[in-house]
Protein backbone atom coordinates (compact mmCIF):
# COMPACT_ATOMS: atom_id res chain seq x y z
CA UNK A 1 0.00 0.00 0.00
CA UNK A 2 1.33 3.42 -0.95
CA UNK A 3 1.50 6.41 1.33
CA UNK A 4 -0.99 8.30 -0.81
CA UNK A 5 -3.54 5.55 -0.50
CA UNK A 6 -3.21 5.37 3.24
CA UNK A 7 -3.64 9.13 3.44
CA UNK A 8 -6.91 8.84 1.59
CA UNK A 9 -8.27 6.66 4.35
CA UNK A 10 -8.19 9.71 6.61
CA UNK A 11 -10.41 11.76 4.40
CA UNK A 12 -13.13 13.10 6.67
CA UNK A 13 -16.80 12.52 6.01
CA UNK A 14 -18.51 15.14 3.93
CA UNK A 15 -15.35 16.49 2.30
CA UNK A 16 -15.61 15.92 -1.40
CA UNK A 17 -15.40 17.70 -4.70
CA UNK A 18 -11.67 17.97 -5.05
CA UNK A 19 -10.89 19.30 -1.60
CA UNK A 20 -7.82 17.08 -1.51
CA UNK A 21 -6.46 14.71 1.09
CA UNK A 22 -6.84 15.85 4.66
CA UNK A 23 -5.21 14.11 7.55
CA UNK A 24 -6.36 15.94 10.63
CA UNK A 25 -9.06 18.15 11.99
CA UNK A 26 -6.90 21.29 11.76
CA UNK A 27 -6.52 20.83 8.02
CA UNK A 28 -10.21 20.04 7.86
CA UNK A 29 -11.04 23.36 9.50
CA UNK A 30 -8.73 25.27 7.21
CA UNK A 31 -10.11 24.07 3.89
CA UNK A 32 -13.65 23.13 4.83
CA UNK A 33 -15.85 23.69 1.75
CA UNK A 34 -18.74 26.07 1.72
CA UNK A 35 -21.71 24.93 3.81
CA UNK A 36 -24.30 22.68 2.19
CA UNK A 37 -28.02 23.47 2.40
CA UNK A 38 -30.68 20.89 1.55
CA UNK A 39 -34.02 22.28 0.38
CA UNK A 40 -36.98 19.91 0.66
CA UNK A 41 -40.15 21.28 -0.96
CA UNK A 42 -42.71 19.65 -3.25
CA UNK A 43 -43.42 22.98 -4.96
CA UNK A 44 -40.76 23.30 -7.72
CA UNK A 45 -41.18 27.07 -8.07
CA UNK A 46 -40.77 27.80 -4.35
CA UNK A 47 -37.83 25.36 -4.24
CA UNK A 48 -36.08 27.04 -7.16
CA UNK A 49 -36.59 30.50 -5.70
CA UNK A 50 -35.14 29.41 -2.32
CA UNK A 51 -32.24 27.61 -4.07
CA UNK A 52 -31.36 30.83 -5.89
CA UNK A 53 -31.29 32.82 -2.64
CA UNK A 54 -29.19 30.27 -0.86
CA UNK A 55 -26.70 29.98 -3.72
CA UNK A 56 -26.28 33.76 -3.74
CA UNK A 57 -25.18 33.48 -0.08
CA UNK A 58 -22.31 31.29 -1.29
CA UNK A 59 -23.69 27.96 -0.06
CA UNK A 60 -23.89 24.73 -2.01
CA UNK A 61 -27.48 23.60 -2.58
CA UNK A 62 -29.10 20.16 -2.70
CA UNK A 63 -32.74 19.78 -3.65
CA UNK A 64 -35.42 17.18 -2.98
CA UNK A 65 -39.02 17.25 -4.21
CA UNK A 66 -40.56 15.16 -1.42
CA UNK A 67 -39.93 14.17 2.18
CA UNK A 68 -38.76 10.64 1.49
CA UNK A 69 -36.05 11.53 -1.02
CA UNK A 70 -35.13 14.50 1.19
CA UNK A 71 -34.48 12.10 4.06
CA UNK A 72 -32.32 9.91 1.81
CA UNK A 73 -30.26 12.93 0.72
CA UNK A 74 -29.90 14.06 4.34
CA UNK A 75 -28.48 10.66 5.32
CA UNK A 76 -26.18 10.56 2.31
CA UNK A 77 -24.85 14.10 2.21
CA UNK A 78 -25.19 15.32 5.83
CA UNK A 79 -25.98 18.95 4.88
CA UNK A 80 -25.25 21.72 7.36
CA UNK A 81 -28.83 22.99 7.20
CA UNK A 82 -32.11 21.61 5.89
CA UNK A 83 -34.85 24.01 4.81
CA UNK A 84 -38.05 22.02 4.98
CA UNK A 85 -41.58 22.72 3.77
CA UNK A 86 -44.31 21.87 6.28
CA UNK A 87 -47.00 20.81 3.82
CA UNK A 88 -45.92 17.91 1.61
CA UNK A 89 -47.72 14.75 0.44
CA UNK A 90 -46.76 11.41 2.08
CA UNK A 91 -44.08 12.58 4.50
CA UNK A 92 -44.84 16.10 5.74
CA UNK A 93 -42.38 18.45 7.47
CA UNK A 94 -43.12 17.55 11.13
CA UNK A 95 -43.02 13.78 10.39
CA UNK A 96 -39.72 14.32 8.54
CA UNK A 97 -38.35 16.06 11.67
CA UNK A 98 -39.51 13.22 13.92
CA UNK A 99 -37.71 10.63 11.77
CA UNK A 100 -34.51 12.70 11.83
CA UNK A 101 -34.56 13.09 15.63
CA UNK A 102 -35.11 9.37 16.13
CA UNK A 103 -32.00 8.48 14.11
CA UNK A 104 -28.80 8.94 16.19
CA UNK A 105 -26.71 9.19 13.02
CA UNK A 106 -28.46 12.35 11.81
CA UNK A 107 -30.31 13.40 14.96
CA UNK A 108 -28.34 16.61 15.44
CA UNK A 109 -29.16 17.98 11.95
CA UNK A 110 -30.31 21.60 11.86
CA UNK A 111 -33.81 22.00 10.39
CA UNK A 112 -35.47 25.26 9.43
CA UNK A 113 -39.16 24.68 8.75
CA UNK A 114 -41.12 26.85 6.31
CA UNK A 115 -44.81 27.41 6.68
CA UNK A 116 -47.48 29.79 5.46
CA UNK A 117 -49.35 29.34 8.75
CA UNK A 118 -47.47 31.21 11.45
CA UNK A 119 -49.93 30.87 14.32
CA UNK A 120 -48.16 30.40 17.64
CA UNK A 121 -49.79 26.94 18.27
CA UNK A 122 -48.71 25.83 14.83
CA UNK A 123 -45.12 26.93 15.43
CA UNK A 124 -45.10 25.31 18.89
CA UNK A 125 -46.24 22.02 17.35
CA UNK A 126 -43.44 22.16 14.74
CA UNK A 127 -40.80 22.88 17.39
CA UNK A 128 -42.14 20.12 19.63
CA UNK A 129 -41.91 17.62 16.77
CA UNK A 130 -38.27 18.44 16.04
CA UNK A 131 -37.80 21.63 14.01
CA UNK A 132 -35.02 23.96 15.19
CA UNK A 133 -36.43 27.19 13.78
CA UNK A 134 -39.26 28.58 11.69
CA UNK A 135 -39.49 30.68 8.58
CA UNK A 136 -42.73 32.18 7.39
CA UNK A 137 -43.23 31.96 3.66
CA UNK A 138 -44.13 35.64 3.86
CA UNK A 139 -40.83 36.57 5.53
CA UNK A 140 -38.73 39.36 4.12
CA UNK A 141 -35.55 38.64 2.17
CA UNK A 142 -33.46 39.94 5.08
CA UNK A 143 -35.18 37.66 7.58
CA UNK A 144 -34.76 34.63 5.34
CA UNK A 145 -31.04 35.35 4.98
CA UNK A 146 -30.60 35.97 8.73
CA UNK A 147 -32.37 32.73 9.69
CA UNK A 148 -30.38 30.66 7.20
CA UNK A 149 -27.12 32.14 8.50
CA UNK A 150 -28.17 31.53 12.11
CA UNK A 151 -28.93 27.89 11.23
CA UNK A 152 -25.55 27.45 9.56
CA UNK A 153 -23.83 29.01 12.60
CA UNK A 154 -25.58 26.60 14.97
CA UNK A 155 -24.78 23.66 12.68
CA UNK A 156 -21.08 24.56 12.69
CA UNK A 157 -21.06 24.82 16.51
CA UNK A 158 -22.78 21.45 16.84
CA UNK A 159 -20.35 19.87 14.38
CA UNK A 160 -17.38 21.27 16.33
CA UNK A 161 -18.89 19.95 19.57
CA UNK A 162 -19.36 16.52 18.01
CA UNK A 163 -15.74 16.50 16.81
CA UNK A 164 -14.45 17.46 20.25
CA UNK A 165 -16.66 14.86 21.95
CA UNK A 166 -15.35 12.28 19.53
CA UNK A 167 -11.74 13.25 20.24
CA UNK A 168 -12.37 13.11 23.99
CA UNK A 169 -13.99 9.70 23.66
CA UNK A 170 -11.00 8.40 21.70
CA UNK A 171 -8.54 9.80 24.25
CA UNK A 172 -10.57 8.36 27.13
CA UNK A 173 -10.51 4.97 25.40
CA UNK A 174 -6.72 5.13 25.10
CA UNK A 175 -6.38 6.13 28.76
CA UNK A 176 -8.66 3.28 29.82
CA UNK A 177 -6.61 0.84 27.77
CA UNK A 178 -3.40 2.07 29.40
CA UNK A 179 -4.93 1.84 32.87
CA UNK A 180 -6.06 -1.71 32.18
CA UNK A 181 -2.55 -2.61 30.97
CA UNK A 182 -1.05 -1.10 34.12
CA UNK A 183 -3.60 -2.97 36.27
CA UNK A 184 -2.65 -6.23 34.56
CA UNK A 185 1.00 -5.49 35.40
CA UNK A 186 0.17 -4.82 39.05
CA UNK A 187 -1.83 -8.05 39.18
CA UNK A 188 1.13 -9.90 37.69
CA UNK A 189 3.13 -8.83 40.75
CA UNK A 190 0.69 -10.61 43.09
CA UNK A 191 1.64 -14.04 44.45
CA UNK A 192 0.40 -17.30 42.99
CA UNK A 193 -2.12 -18.94 45.34
CA UNK A 194 -1.64 -22.49 46.57
CA UNK A 195 1.21 -24.12 48.48
CA UNK A 196 3.88 -21.40 48.55
CA UNK A 197 6.22 -23.71 50.42
CA UNK A 198 5.41 -27.21 51.61
CA UNK A 199 2.99 -26.97 54.54
CA UNK A 200 1.95 -23.37 53.91
CA UNK A 201 -1.13 -22.61 51.83
CA UNK A 202 -1.73 -19.11 50.48
CA UNK A 203 -4.90 -17.44 49.19
CA UNK A 204 -5.70 -13.84 48.39
CA UNK A 205 -8.33 -11.50 46.98
CA UNK A 206 -7.86 -8.11 45.37
CA UNK A 207 -10.60 -5.57 44.60
CA UNK A 208 -9.11 -2.20 43.58
CA UNK A 209 -11.62 0.67 43.82
CA UNK A 210 -10.38 2.13 40.53
CA UNK A 211 -8.74 0.30 37.64
CA UNK A 212 -5.45 0.73 39.49
CA UNK A 213 -5.13 0.28 43.22
CA UNK A 214 -2.65 1.57 45.78
CA UNK A 215 -2.76 -1.64 47.82
CA UNK A 216 -0.22 -4.34 47.16
CA UNK A 217 0.76 -7.52 48.93
CA UNK A 218 3.15 -10.35 48.31
CA UNK A 219 5.09 -13.29 49.62
CA UNK A 220 8.88 -13.30 49.73
CA UNK A 221 10.57 -16.69 49.88
CA UNK A 222 13.63 -16.17 52.01
CA UNK A 223 16.71 -18.25 51.40
CA UNK A 224 16.69 -19.34 55.04
CA UNK A 225 13.50 -21.38 54.65
CA UNK A 226 11.22 -18.77 56.15
CA UNK A 227 8.66 -16.76 54.20
CA UNK A 228 7.84 -13.08 54.51
CA UNK A 229 4.34 -11.81 53.78
CA UNK A 230 3.45 -8.18 53.57
CA UNK A 231 0.52 -5.97 52.72
CA UNK A 232 1.10 -2.30 51.98
CA UNK A 233 -1.26 0.57 51.31
CA UNK A 234 -0.19 3.78 49.60
CA UNK A 235 -2.31 6.73 50.72
CA UNK A 236 -4.35 8.35 47.96
CA UNK A 237 -5.78 6.58 44.93
CA UNK A 238 -5.14 5.94 41.29
CA UNK A 239 -2.04 5.93 39.13
CA UNK A 240 0.26 7.88 41.46
CA UNK A 241 -0.52 5.57 44.41
CA UNK A 242 -0.08 2.46 42.27
CA UNK A 243 3.33 3.65 41.03
CA UNK A 244 4.47 4.38 44.57
CA UNK A 245 3.24 0.97 45.73
CA UNK A 246 5.08 -0.78 42.92
CA UNK A 247 8.31 1.00 43.85
CA UNK A 248 8.01 -0.04 47.51
CA UNK A 249 7.18 -3.59 46.38
CA UNK A 250 10.42 -3.63 44.36
CA UNK A 251 12.34 -2.68 47.49
CA UNK A 252 10.70 -5.61 49.31
CA UNK A 253 12.05 -8.24 46.89
CA UNK A 254 14.38 -10.87 48.31
CA UNK A 255 17.53 -9.64 46.51
CA UNK A 256 16.88 -6.03 47.46
CA UNK A 257 16.19 -6.90 51.11
CA UNK A 258 19.51 -8.71 51.31
CA UNK A 259 21.34 -5.75 49.80
CA UNK A 260 19.68 -2.90 51.72
CA UNK A 261 18.60 -4.49 54.99
CA UNK A 262 20.81 -7.54 55.30
CA UNK A 263 18.15 -9.53 57.16
CA UNK A 264 14.53 -10.67 56.98
CA UNK A 265 13.65 -9.21 60.34
CA UNK A 266 10.31 -7.37 59.84
CA UNK A 267 11.26 -4.48 62.15
CA UNK A 268 14.61 -3.98 60.41
CA UNK A 269 12.92 -4.05 56.99
CA UNK A 270 10.37 -1.39 58.00
CA UNK A 271 13.01 0.78 59.67
CA UNK A 272 15.01 0.81 56.43
CA UNK A 273 11.89 1.32 54.28
CA UNK A 274 10.96 4.28 56.50
CA UNK A 275 14.36 5.82 55.77
CA UNK A 276 14.14 5.19 52.01
CA UNK A 277 10.50 6.22 51.48
CA UNK A 278 9.91 9.60 53.15
CA UNK A 279 6.55 11.28 52.96
CA UNK A 280 5.99 13.08 49.65
CA UNK A 281 5.57 16.84 49.50
CA UNK A 282 1.85 16.27 49.04
CA UNK A 283 1.70 14.35 52.32
CA UNK A 284 1.42 10.89 50.71
CA UNK A 285 2.86 7.93 52.58
CA UNK A 286 2.61 4.17 53.11
CA UNK A 287 1.19 1.96 55.79
CA UNK A 288 2.43 -1.59 55.85
CA UNK A 289 2.33 -4.80 57.82
CA UNK A 290 5.35 -7.09 57.42
CA UNK A 291 5.40 -10.64 58.76
CA UNK A 292 7.87 -13.52 58.63
CA UNK A 293 6.93 -17.11 59.30
CA UNK A 294 9.62 -19.59 60.24
CA UNK A 295 7.89 -22.78 59.16
CA UNK A 296 10.10 -25.10 61.18
CA UNK A 297 9.85 -23.34 64.50
CA UNK A 298 6.25 -22.16 63.77
CA UNK A 299 7.27 -18.73 64.99
CA UNK A 300 5.61 -15.74 63.38
CA UNK A 301 7.55 -12.47 63.53
CA UNK A 302 5.83 -9.22 62.64
CA UNK A 303 6.14 -5.45 62.59
CA UNK A 304 3.71 -2.79 61.44
CA UNK A 305 3.90 0.79 60.26
CA UNK A 306 0.54 2.48 60.76
CA UNK A 307 -1.34 -0.61 59.59
CA UNK A 308 -3.39 -2.71 61.94
CA UNK A 309 -5.15 -5.13 59.61
CA UNK A 310 -3.45 -8.31 60.72
CA UNK A 311 -4.87 -11.15 62.79
CA UNK A 312 -4.47 -14.84 63.54
CA UNK A 313 -7.35 -17.28 63.75
CA UNK A 314 -6.65 -19.96 66.36
CA UNK A 315 -7.67 -23.59 66.38
CA UNK A 316 -10.09 -22.91 69.24
CA UNK A 317 -12.03 -20.56 66.95
CA UNK A 318 -10.82 -17.26 68.41
CA UNK A 319 -9.36 -14.40 66.44
CA UNK A 320 -6.38 -12.41 67.77
CA UNK A 321 -5.54 -8.98 66.39
CA UNK A 322 -1.80 -8.56 66.46
CA UNK A 323 -0.44 -5.07 66.28
CA UNK A 324 -0.19 -2.02 68.49
CA UNK A 325 -0.45 1.55 67.15
CA UNK A 326 2.60 2.46 65.09
CA UNK A 327 3.68 5.32 62.86
CA UNK A 328 3.13 4.95 59.11
CA UNK A 329 6.27 4.99 56.95
CA UNK A 330 7.62 8.47 56.34
CA UNK A 331 6.04 10.14 59.39
CA UNK A 332 9.25 10.24 61.42
CA UNK A 333 12.62 9.57 59.80
CA UNK A 334 14.15 8.50 63.13
CA UNK A 335 11.51 5.87 63.88
CA UNK A 336 12.79 2.38 64.74
CA UNK A 337 10.18 -0.33 64.15
CA UNK A 338 10.13 -3.22 66.60
CA UNK A 339 9.58 -6.88 65.77
CA UNK A 340 7.17 -8.91 67.89
CA UNK A 341 6.63 -12.67 67.74
CA UNK A 342 3.94 -15.26 68.39
CA UNK A 343 3.48 -18.92 67.57
CA UNK A 344 1.40 -20.08 64.63
CA UNK A 345 0.35 -23.70 65.13
CA UNK A 346 -0.69 -26.14 62.42
CA UNK A 347 -4.31 -25.57 61.43
CA UNK A 348 -4.05 -21.88 62.31
CA UNK A 349 -4.23 -19.02 59.87
CA UNK A 350 -2.68 -15.59 59.47
CA UNK A 351 -4.73 -12.90 57.70
CA UNK A 352 -3.54 -9.56 56.33
CA UNK A 353 -6.24 -7.05 55.35
CA UNK A 354 -6.23 -3.61 53.81
CA UNK A 355 -8.28 -1.15 55.85
CA UNK A 356 -10.60 -0.75 52.84
CA UNK A 357 -12.22 -4.02 53.96
CA UNK A 358 -13.15 -3.19 57.54
CA UNK A 359 -13.49 0.59 57.18
CA UNK A 360 -16.25 0.16 54.62
CA UNK A 361 -19.25 2.37 55.51
CA UNK A 362 -22.82 1.14 55.51
CA UNK A 363 -24.40 3.16 52.72
CA UNK A 364 -27.99 2.25 53.65
CA UNK A 365 -28.36 4.20 56.82
CA UNK A 366 -25.81 5.39 59.28
CA UNK A 367 -22.50 5.33 57.42
CA UNK A 368 -21.40 3.13 60.32
CA UNK A 369 -18.18 1.28 59.48
CA UNK A 370 -18.14 -2.50 59.21
CA UNK A 371 -15.27 -2.61 61.69
CA UNK A 372 -12.81 -5.17 62.94
CA UNK A 373 -15.28 -6.81 65.34
CA UNK A 374 -17.68 -7.73 62.57
CA UNK A 375 -14.73 -8.83 60.44
CA UNK A 376 -13.47 -11.09 63.25
CA UNK A 377 -16.96 -12.54 63.73
CA UNK A 378 -17.23 -13.22 59.98
CA UNK A 379 -13.82 -14.93 60.07
CA UNK A 380 -14.97 -17.17 62.93
CA UNK A 381 -18.19 -18.13 61.13
CA UNK A 382 -16.27 -18.99 57.96
CA UNK A 383 -13.33 -20.66 59.70
CA UNK A 384 -14.32 -24.18 58.57
CA UNK A 385 -14.21 -23.30 54.89
CA UNK A 386 -11.08 -23.77 52.81
CA UNK A 387 -8.84 -20.70 53.00
CA UNK A 388 -9.94 -19.10 49.72
CA UNK A 389 -13.58 -19.74 50.62
CA UNK A 390 -13.13 -17.94 53.94
CA UNK A 391 -11.65 -14.93 52.17
CA UNK A 392 -14.46 -14.78 49.59
CA UNK A 393 -17.11 -15.10 52.30
CA UNK A 394 -15.60 -12.31 54.39
CA UNK A 395 -15.26 -9.96 51.42
CA UNK A 396 -18.82 -10.76 50.35
CA UNK A 397 -20.10 -9.91 53.85
CA UNK A 398 -18.24 -6.58 53.80
CA UNK A 399 -19.64 -5.87 50.35
CA UNK A 400 -23.14 -6.65 51.58
CA UNK A 401 -22.62 -4.21 54.46
CA UNK A 402 -21.53 -1.50 52.04
CA UNK A 403 -24.68 -2.12 49.98
CA UNK A 404 -22.91 -1.19 46.78
CA UNK A 405 -21.37 -3.15 43.92
CA UNK A 406 -17.82 -1.97 44.48
CA UNK A 407 -15.90 -0.86 47.55
CA UNK A 408 -15.14 2.86 48.01
CA UNK A 409 -11.50 2.06 48.81
CA UNK A 410 -9.09 -0.63 47.60
CA UNK A 411 -9.73 -3.99 49.22
CA UNK A 412 -6.94 -6.54 49.51
CA UNK A 413 -6.89 -9.67 51.64
CA UNK A 414 -4.19 -12.29 51.95
CA UNK A 415 -4.26 -15.36 54.16
CA UNK A 416 -1.95 -18.27 54.89
CA UNK A 417 -2.66 -21.49 56.69
CA UNK A 418 -0.07 -23.67 58.33
CA UNK A 419 -1.30 -27.13 57.33
CA UNK A 420 -2.10 -29.77 59.94
CA UNK A 421 0.49 -32.22 58.67
CA UNK A 422 3.15 -30.06 57.16
CA UNK A 423 5.73 -31.98 55.21
CA UNK A 424 8.32 -29.56 56.48
CA UNK A 425 10.93 -32.26 56.81
CA UNK A 426 11.07 -32.23 53.06
CA UNK A 427 11.68 -28.47 52.82
CA UNK A 428 15.19 -27.79 51.71
CA UNK A 429 16.93 -25.58 54.22
CA UNK A 430 20.21 -26.37 52.61
CA UNK A 431 22.25 -23.36 53.69
CA UNK A 432 20.74 -22.77 57.09
CA UNK A 433 20.06 -26.19 58.52
CA UNK A 434 22.56 -25.56 61.25
CA UNK A 435 21.37 -22.06 62.05
CA UNK A 436 19.19 -21.69 65.15
CA UNK A 437 15.61 -20.57 64.65
CA UNK A 438 16.03 -17.07 66.00
CA UNK A 439 17.20 -14.38 63.62
CA UNK B 1 -18.35 17.43 53.52
CA UNK B 2 -16.22 20.51 52.99
CA UNK B 3 -14.02 22.14 55.56
CA UNK B 4 -14.07 25.61 57.07
CA UNK B 5 -10.90 27.04 58.60
CA UNK B 6 -10.91 30.05 60.91
CA UNK B 7 -7.81 31.65 62.29
CA UNK B 8 -7.49 33.13 65.77
CA UNK B 9 -4.42 34.68 67.42
CA UNK B 10 -2.98 33.36 70.69
CA UNK B 11 0.16 34.55 72.52
CA UNK B 12 3.11 33.86 70.18
CA UNK B 13 1.02 31.85 67.79
CA UNK B 14 -2.17 30.98 66.01
CA UNK B 15 -5.13 28.66 66.46
CA UNK B 16 -6.73 27.26 63.32
CA UNK B 17 -10.28 26.21 64.09
CA UNK B 18 -11.17 23.42 61.71
CA UNK B 19 -14.77 22.47 60.98
CA UNK B 20 -15.70 19.63 58.63
CA UNK B 21 -13.81 16.58 57.43
CA UNK B 22 -10.01 16.44 57.34
CA UNK B 23 -9.84 14.31 54.19
CA UNK B 24 -8.27 13.96 50.75
CA UNK B 25 -11.04 16.11 49.25
CA UNK B 26 -10.22 19.04 51.58
CA UNK B 27 -6.44 18.71 51.55
CA UNK B 28 -5.68 21.80 49.47
CA UNK B 29 -7.76 24.03 51.71
CA UNK B 30 -6.09 22.69 54.84
CA UNK B 31 -2.59 22.92 53.36
CA UNK B 32 -3.17 26.48 52.18
CA UNK B 33 -4.35 27.58 55.63
CA UNK B 34 -1.37 25.99 57.40
CA UNK B 35 1.08 27.22 54.78
CA UNK B 36 -0.19 30.77 55.19
CA UNK B 37 0.53 30.57 58.93
CA UNK B 38 3.96 29.04 58.37
CA UNK B 39 4.92 31.62 55.75
CA UNK B 40 4.34 34.41 58.27
CA UNK B 41 7.05 32.92 60.45
CA UNK B 42 4.59 31.84 63.16
CA UNK B 43 6.13 29.05 65.20
CA UNK B 44 3.32 27.98 67.47
CA UNK B 45 0.29 26.41 65.81
CA UNK B 46 -2.69 24.81 67.50
CA UNK B 47 -5.20 22.92 65.38
CA UNK B 48 -8.62 22.98 67.03
CA UNK B 49 -10.14 19.64 66.07
CA UNK B 50 -13.36 19.92 68.12
CA UNK B 51 -15.51 20.28 65.00
CA UNK B 52 -13.68 17.76 62.83
CA UNK B 53 -16.05 14.85 62.39
CA UNK B 54 -13.94 12.56 60.23
CA UNK B 55 -10.31 12.07 59.25
CA UNK B 56 -9.02 9.72 56.53
CA UNK B 57 -5.54 8.45 55.68
CA UNK B 58 -4.78 11.59 53.69
CA UNK B 59 -5.78 13.69 56.69
CA UNK B 60 -3.36 11.75 58.89
CA UNK B 61 -0.64 12.39 56.30
CA UNK B 62 -1.43 16.11 56.34
CA UNK B 63 -1.08 16.23 60.14
CA UNK B 64 2.29 14.45 59.90
CA UNK B 65 3.35 16.85 57.17
CA UNK B 66 2.47 19.85 59.33
CA UNK B 67 4.42 18.35 62.23
CA UNK B 68 7.46 17.81 59.99
CA UNK B 69 7.19 21.31 58.50
CA UNK B 70 7.08 23.07 61.87
CA UNK B 71 9.78 20.84 63.37
CA UNK B 72 12.20 21.96 60.64
CA UNK B 73 11.84 25.57 61.79
CA UNK B 74 11.86 24.71 65.52
CA UNK B 75 8.13 25.39 65.64
CA UNK B 76 5.47 23.64 67.73
CA UNK B 77 2.21 22.08 66.65
CA UNK B 78 -0.54 20.81 68.92
CA UNK B 79 -4.00 19.33 68.51
CA UNK B 80 -6.96 20.53 70.57
CA UNK B 81 -9.95 18.46 71.59
CA UNK B 82 -10.30 15.83 68.86
CA UNK B 83 -13.64 13.97 68.85
CA UNK B 84 -13.58 10.35 70.04
CA UNK B 85 -13.65 8.77 66.57
CA UNK B 86 -10.94 11.07 65.19
CA UNK B 87 -8.85 10.48 68.32
CA UNK B 88 -9.17 6.73 67.77
CA UNK B 89 -8.05 6.94 64.13
CA UNK B 90 -5.12 9.17 65.10
CA UNK B 91 -4.13 6.73 67.83
CA UNK B 92 -3.98 3.86 65.30
CA UNK B 93 -1.40 5.81 63.31
CA UNK B 94 0.38 6.82 66.52
CA UNK B 95 -0.11 10.51 65.75
CA UNK B 96 0.07 11.42 69.48
CA UNK B 97 3.73 10.41 69.43
CA UNK B 98 4.33 13.11 66.79
CA UNK B 99 1.89 15.82 67.84
CA UNK B 100 0.76 16.43 71.43
CA UNK B 101 -3.00 16.42 72.02
CA UNK B 102 -4.50 18.87 74.54
CA UNK B 103 -7.89 18.93 76.22
CA UNK B 104 -8.09 22.71 76.37
CA UNK B 105 -6.49 25.83 75.01
CA UNK B 106 -5.28 26.73 78.51
CA UNK B 107 -3.52 23.41 78.89
CA UNK B 108 -1.95 23.75 75.44
CA UNK B 109 -0.74 27.27 76.15
CA UNK B 110 0.66 26.31 79.54
CA UNK B 111 2.55 23.29 78.19
CA UNK B 112 3.79 24.79 74.95
CA UNK B 113 4.62 28.00 76.79
CA UNK B 114 6.91 26.05 79.09
CA UNK B 115 8.50 24.21 76.18
CA UNK B 116 9.11 27.46 74.35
Amino acid sequence: MTVRQSGLEHKPLGLEHGQGVLIDSVAEEAVRPSPVVLIVDDDPVARLAMAGRVKRLGYRVLEAGDGKSGLELLRLERPDLTILDWMMPDLDGPSFCEQVRRDPEIGSSQILMMTSNDHPEHIAEGLARGADDFLSKAASRQEIIARIQAGIRTASLIRRLEQITDQLRRKQMLLDQELRAAARYVESLLPVPGMVVPGVELAHLYRPSLALGGDLYNVVLCGDGSICMYLLDASGHGVASALRSASLASFLREDSLLRYVGSHDPGAILTEANRLFPMTEAGEYFTIIMTRLDVRSQKLFYAAAGHSGVCVSRRNGTVEWLVQPSLPLGFDAACVYQTAEILLRPGERLYLFSDGLYEVPNSHSTEELWGKERLAAALCRAADQPLNGTLSTVVAEASQWSGQDGFPDDVAVMGIELKECPVIERVSFSETDEVPDEP
Amino acid sequence: MSMRVQERAIPNGVILELAGDLTYANREQFKAAVEAVHQRGIRRLLLDMANVRFIDSSGLGLLALVAQRFKLTQGQVGLLNPQAYVREIMALANIPSLIPIYKSEQEALAVSGKAA
